[in-house]
């Protein structure tokens, strides 16, 4: 392989270091990061009437944010409840809110996950360690090129007192695709 | 340390005329040595602050000169043509010898 043939060539003549095409690798694949997703929920959690604007208009909230560019297609945030939990999915393919999620997860492409987490979400989420209660309405919404989701989890309890930005460190990306929820505060201190 | 600037920068200065392979906003590699291909070539850059449109000038070229072969998916057309871009930017800039540059062509 002639790419391989270049950086061995490089590597030996010392121009360059195998460890340095790494990180810029990991950089890529790391590409946008959940970490949009994140600030985007720590705001709704902290400020009411974004959060009224973020349900009723996912783009434009998102993008107040900055974080924009999935294509032209619209961006619909689905909220968490104590009655209510959503979870997403790209039945056929792998559609995904990579603005705000950055490159999706491997499972999160498989056929298992595309399939069944609309035939047993209950199932698909006990797997991922996530017990939903039966008295809850379980939500599945199916993305496509026109729609993506974000789920806006659950504040935690015992995070009164926490900043925006410590909020975010709470939210992983599984909690905004749903297989997830927010952390608990004690687990990050 | 390479950080996130140079890469947002070479991802910027190539999205108009020669735009890295992209689905669903995805970076696309269809095999890894082309997420090695970027990373050597974002690592040199950035080793010798290179500006990328020198180098994306030789990807022009490179890519309006790469034949395509049959069945080659667009992704590794553009991953042959950043290969052979980066060896004439290091050819160019005299970084490596001009006989020894020539790598057998796809192996």
């Amino acid at each position: 392989m002639r790419s391989r043939a270049l950086e061995a060539l490089l590597v030996e003549k010392g121009l360059i270091s195998t460890d340095a095409v790494d990180a810029v690798v990991e950089m890529y694949e790391n590409d946008v990061g959940p970490q949009n997703g994140a600030k985007v929920v720590a705001r709704a959690w902290v400020d009411p009437d974004y959060r009224r604007r973020l349900l009723a208009d996912g783009t434009s909230a998102i993008a107040e944010l900055g974080f924009e560019g999935a294509e032209g297609s619209k961006m619909t945030v689905v909220e968490n409840t104590p009655a209510v939990h959503n979870v997403i999915v790209c039945t056929l393919c792998s559609c995904y809110p990579w603005p705000v999620l950055g490159l999706p997860p491997t499972w999160y492409k498989s056929a298992a996950y595309r399939s069944r987490v609309v035939a047993e979400p209950r199932a698909v989420l006990a797997e991922f360690g996530l017990e939903i209660g039966p008295d809850v309405e379980l939500r599945v919404w199916d993305s496509s090129a026109e729609v993506r989701y974000l789920v806006l989890p659950e504040r935690p309890p015992g995070t009164e007192g926490m900043s925006e930005t410590e909020l975010a460190s709470l939210v992983p990306r599984d909690a905004m695709i749903g297989t997830a929820v927010a952390l608990a505060p004690e687990t990050v201190r | 340390m390479t950080d996130r600037t140079i890469i947002d920068r070479v991802d910027a200065s190539l999205a108009g005329a020669a735009p890295l392979p992209r689905d669903n906003g995805e970076l696309v590699f269809e095999e890894p040595w082309q997420g090695r291909a970027l990373g050597m070539g974002v690592a040199v850059m950035d080793r010798f602050g290179i500006p990328s449109d020198e180098f994306r000038t030789h990807l022009v070229a490179a890519i309006g000169e790469h034949t395509e072969a049959p069945g080659e998916s667009a992704a590794t057309a553009y991953y042959a043509a950043w290969v052979a871009a980066l060896e004439r930017l290091l050819r160019d800039r005299g970084l490596i010898d001009p006989s020894s540059a020539e790598t057998p062509p796809r192996s």
